[in-house]
């Protein structure tokens, strides 16, 4: 694996992708940074799940993952949307989608906030894998 | 007659005494002479009752004393008394028995006339009526014919006696009587004498007095043409009919007519304009009818004419001529054109004035201070709210200042008593209302005449503009103090945020690195590339926090040398107003030759102003007292300086430095925390130390403590001081 080159990795990353998304639950990510991108989608395959990622709020409203994602992990604060204006554009659409909101900020008056338009949970980044894969489990098999 | 010789010897002598006592009793007048008649008949009877040997002798007057009945006067001498002899009493009422008979003739001798024993009486006659004398022996032989010689004699020379006495006594009398005739007379030619003298005097006093009046009324005559003719007034007198009869220069100066034009004309067809002629005519017929007069003896103002027409004012004063006879009258007259004038100018320029204090809300005031007497201009007794013109009082003052600011202007009176100088102060009226007024008084120092000290000032209520001010400056510190917070909040979460981004993306990666080498097979690609991302997110965290120090770390700090007494005095210069606003009193006590330390000398003022403004701050929760604020600065030990900021005032309670020192150690939102926090840093990086101490009395000092410049010190030892130290802060 360490012979192929780096394009070919990433294109079988891709195709590897897409392929469990046909049979695992989509997990979509909006996060207008870069790092969070990256990696969070990663780690999501790693705990099995589909993943997709998006650097805003509007960028995801004009995917058509849309209405195949279970589980919306949100950044709360993004330039344009926001993340919890995101959560009420989708209850205008009658498409509720289950929410993660992240955070860098440690307002704990914000977690209370979104908590209580519904959200699922709220991570203070840095979170834990562990604290991320509960949160998502929990939006995928609600109680 | 025959003489036996032995008897005829015996008769000799018995003759010779006869001669003896003849001669005697002649020689007796000598004796009484110049006596009254009393002194007469003593002086005959003791002669007589020794000459003829006698047992007694009386004799009894009759003495007219004037026009006055007779007085009976009875003298009575005796020889020693013996006891068959009958005394004088009995023999005198025996002798006016035999009298009774109103028979005038004393019989020339009595015997026996009292039986028992023998007693010779011979009565004398006495010029008759006038008395008797009764001489009386127990002799027989009595009386001899010798015996009865010299009884006789005696008894004419009584009479003699008596006779010259009386006629003696009858020439004093008219003597003394003619005395005080003349006695009465010479005093009543005194008195005449006198009254004449008087008279003369008084009609050399009259004359000479005539004289003087005579040439002090020329003077005066003199005197009085001079002051007439020389006198700025005019001067116009007429007579009771109202003519002219006196047109000073200066009346025909000012009215443009010559004396010798008037003189005689009416007064009211020269000088009074045609519209008043009638009403000055009604007056002057109704004073000469009635005596009473409108215009006697004030001062008036009416218009006049003069020649060519023109009218004029005038102030004018009559005064009637004090002399009998008709009235005649005297009219001073003065134009006063000018100051009319002036006096209309100066309304204007008043009216102006109290226009401008009206709308400028400044009143003004004159305080003579050796007297007290205290002048307000009407604006400031409607700011005062007082009634315009009651008398103003430092009493009455006081009793509108604010209780808190009473203090404060005592200590302004005071100083201005002994001062002299210009003063400026600002200090809250307390109206019975309860509102309170901000007052800005500016007062000029002068000296009157008579170099007494007086001040002019003006006094501004600028209540309005300080309530504008104080609400603007509470939005500026509040606006601040969000600021200050918010930017503290911004910064912080920005911090946060901008690290936990990187961080955020590190933990994420470490995790799906681990969890991809624990797979089996072990995705090691995946790992590599996450661990590769981790070590460039790491490196973002790195940048974060150097981009956060470029963006908000301190410049280097300046190392230059301070005054830190002109660095103090800057300070203080820049917070007086603040400092006044809080009305504190500021107390500077800069040691002299201050060695210079080296630092950064706009930090070190900051650290000053925080001080001054937490002293400052934490002072306003007093409001009874005055507050005394002591800045100093003085040399410390180990070659350091000092500089402390002391509340002195009294009564500062401990809750409020218990206050203070709460917040000294914590950060607390009101930002007194954050001040001294960064003031501490900057002391600290000026290798010295900053803490807070309270007071021995009330009160808490604020110190800071920095080493001097290099320069400043001696020795290699203590040098060290400049090596940075780890500091406890308090």
């Amino acid at each position: 694996m360490d012979a192929l080159p780096r394009e070919a990795h990433c294109y079988a990353m891709e195709l590897r992708r897409e392929k469990r998304a046909m049979e695992r639950p989509l997990v979509s990510v909006v996060d207008d940074d870069e790092s969070v991108r990256e990696s969070l989608p990663d780690l999501l395959g790693e705990f099995g799940f589909a993943a997709r990622a998006f650097s805003s709020a509007e960028e995801f409203l004009a995917s058509d993952c849309v209405d195949q994602t279970r589980c919306l992990i949100l950044d709360v604060a993004m330039p344009g949307m926001s993340g919890p204006e995101l959560q009420r554009e989708l209850k205008l659409r009658r498409r509720e989608i289950p929410v993660v909101f992240i955070t860098g900020q440690r307002e704990e008056i914000v977690r209370l906030q979104v908590l209580k338009q519904g959200a699922i949970a709220c991570l203070f980044k840095p979170f834990s894998d562990t604290a991320m894969l509960d949160a998502v489990n929990s939006a995928l098999h609600p109680k | 007659m025959e003489v036996q010789p032995e008897l005829a010897s015996g008769e000799v002598k018995h003759l010779q005494r006869c001669i003896n006592d003849l001669v005697s009793l002649l020689a007796l007048p000598a004796i009484w002479s110049g006596g009254d008649p009393s002194q007469v008949l003593h002086t005959l009877l003791d002669a007589l009752l020794r000459m003829l040997r006698l047992d007694l002798v009386c004799a009894r007057l009759t003495l007219p004393v004037g026009e006055a009945p007779v007085e009976i006067v009875e003298i009575v001498r005796t020889a020693e008394p013996r006891a068959s002899m009958p005394s004088a009493h009995e023999i005198c009422e025996a002798l006016s028995q035999c009298l009774k008979d109103g028979s005038r003739k004393w019989p020339p001798l009595l015997r026996n006339l009292m039986g028992e024993g023998d007693v010779s009486i011979v009565p004398l006659p006495v010029q008759g009526e006038l008395g008797v004398i009764v001489a009386v022996a127990q002799r027989t032989d009595f009386p001899r014919q010798t015996e009865a010689l010299l009884l006789s004699v005696a008894a004419n020379q009584a009479c003699i006696g008596l006779q010259e006495a009386r006629l003696l006594a009858h020439q004093k009398r008219v003597s003394a009587e003619l005395d005080q005739r003349v006695v009465q007379r010479t005093a009543e030619l005194a008195a005449a004498n006198e009254e004449l003298k008087k008279e003369l005097a008084e009609r050399g006093l009259i004359e000479e007095r005539l004289g003087r009046e005579e040439r002090e009324l020329k003077r005066s005559e003199v005197r009085k043409t001079a002051i007439v003719d020389s006198a700025l007034d005019c001067i116009v007198t007429i007579d009771h009919e109202g003519c002219i009869t006196e047109f000073n220069p200066a009346a025909e100066h000012t009215f443009g007519y010559r004396r010798d034009e008037v003189l005689g004309k009416h007064l009211a067809d020269v000088i009074i304009p045609p519209s008043l002629r009638e009403k000055h005519r009604q007056g002057f017929a109704r004073y000469l009818a009635t005596g009473k007069a409108r215009v006697l003896g004030k001062r008036i103002e009416m218009t006049a004419v003069r020649a060519d027409g023109s009218e004029f004012p005038v102030e004018l004063a009559i005064a009637r001529i004090p002399l009998e006879g008709p009235p005649s009258f005297t009219g001073y007259l003065r134009d006063i054109t000018e100051r009319k004038q002036a006096e209309q100018a100066l309304r204007r320029s008043e009216a102006f004035l109290a226009e401008a204090q009206h709308l400028s809300h400044t009143g003004s005031f004159s305080w003579r201070v050796a007297t007290d007497e205290i002048t307000w201009s009407e604006q400031l007794y409607r700011i005062y709210e007082l009634e315009i013109g009651v008398p103003v009082t430092l009493e009455l003052i006081r009793s509108r200042v604010h209780p808190e600011d009473l203090t404060l202007f005592e200590r302004m009176v005071e100083e201005a008593r002994v001062g002299g100088s210009d003063f400026e102060w600002q200090y809250r009226l307390l109206m019975p209302n309860h509102s309170i007024k901000y007052m800005h008084a500016l007062a000029q120092s002068t000296r009157d005449q008579d170099g007494q000290l007086e001040y002019i000032a003006a006094v501004q209520d600028v209540t309005a503009r300080r309530l504008a001010e104080e609400a603007r400056d509470k939005a500026r510190s509040e606006l601040t103090h969000v600021a200050r917070v918010t930017s503290l909040g911004t910064l912080t979460a920005s911090i946060a945020h901008e690290l936990n981004q990187p961080l955020s993306g590190i933990v994420t990666n470490a995790g799906t690195c681990m969890r991809m080498l624990a797979a089996d097979p072990p995705n090691v690609e995946g790992a590599r590339e996450t661990a590769r991302r981790t070590i460039r997110d790491g490196n973002r965290a790195s940048e974060v926090i150097t981009r956060l120090r470029t963006l908000f770390g301190k410049k280097e700090a300046t190392n230059e040398p301070v005054d830190l007494n002109d660095a103090t005095r800057d300070v203080l210069a820049l917070s007086l107003s603040e400092l006044q606003k809080n009305r504190a009193i500021l107390r500077p006590e800069l040691a002299d030759d201050l060695p210079l330390v080296t630092g950064d000398r706009v930090q070190l003022q900051q650290v000053i102003l925080n001080l001054l403004r937490n002293a400052s701050d934490a002072r306003s929760t007093i409001h009874d007292r005055p507050r005394d604020l002591l800045i100093r600065t003085e040399p410390d030990d180990n070659n350091r300086v000092r500089l402390s900021v002391s509340d002195v005032g009294i009564g500062f309670e401990p809750q409020a430095a218990d206050r203070l020192f709460e917040a000294f150690y914590t950060t607390k939102n009101e930002g007194m925390g954050i001040g001294l926090s960064v003031s501490r840093s900057i002391i600290e990086r000026h290798h010295g130390r900053l803490w807070a101490a309270p007071n021995n009395g009330p009160g808490v000092t604020f110190s800071f403590s920095i080493p001097c410049r290099p320069e400043s010190l001696t020795s290699d030892s203590t040098r060290d001081s400049r090596i940075p130290s780890v500091s406890d802060g308090a």
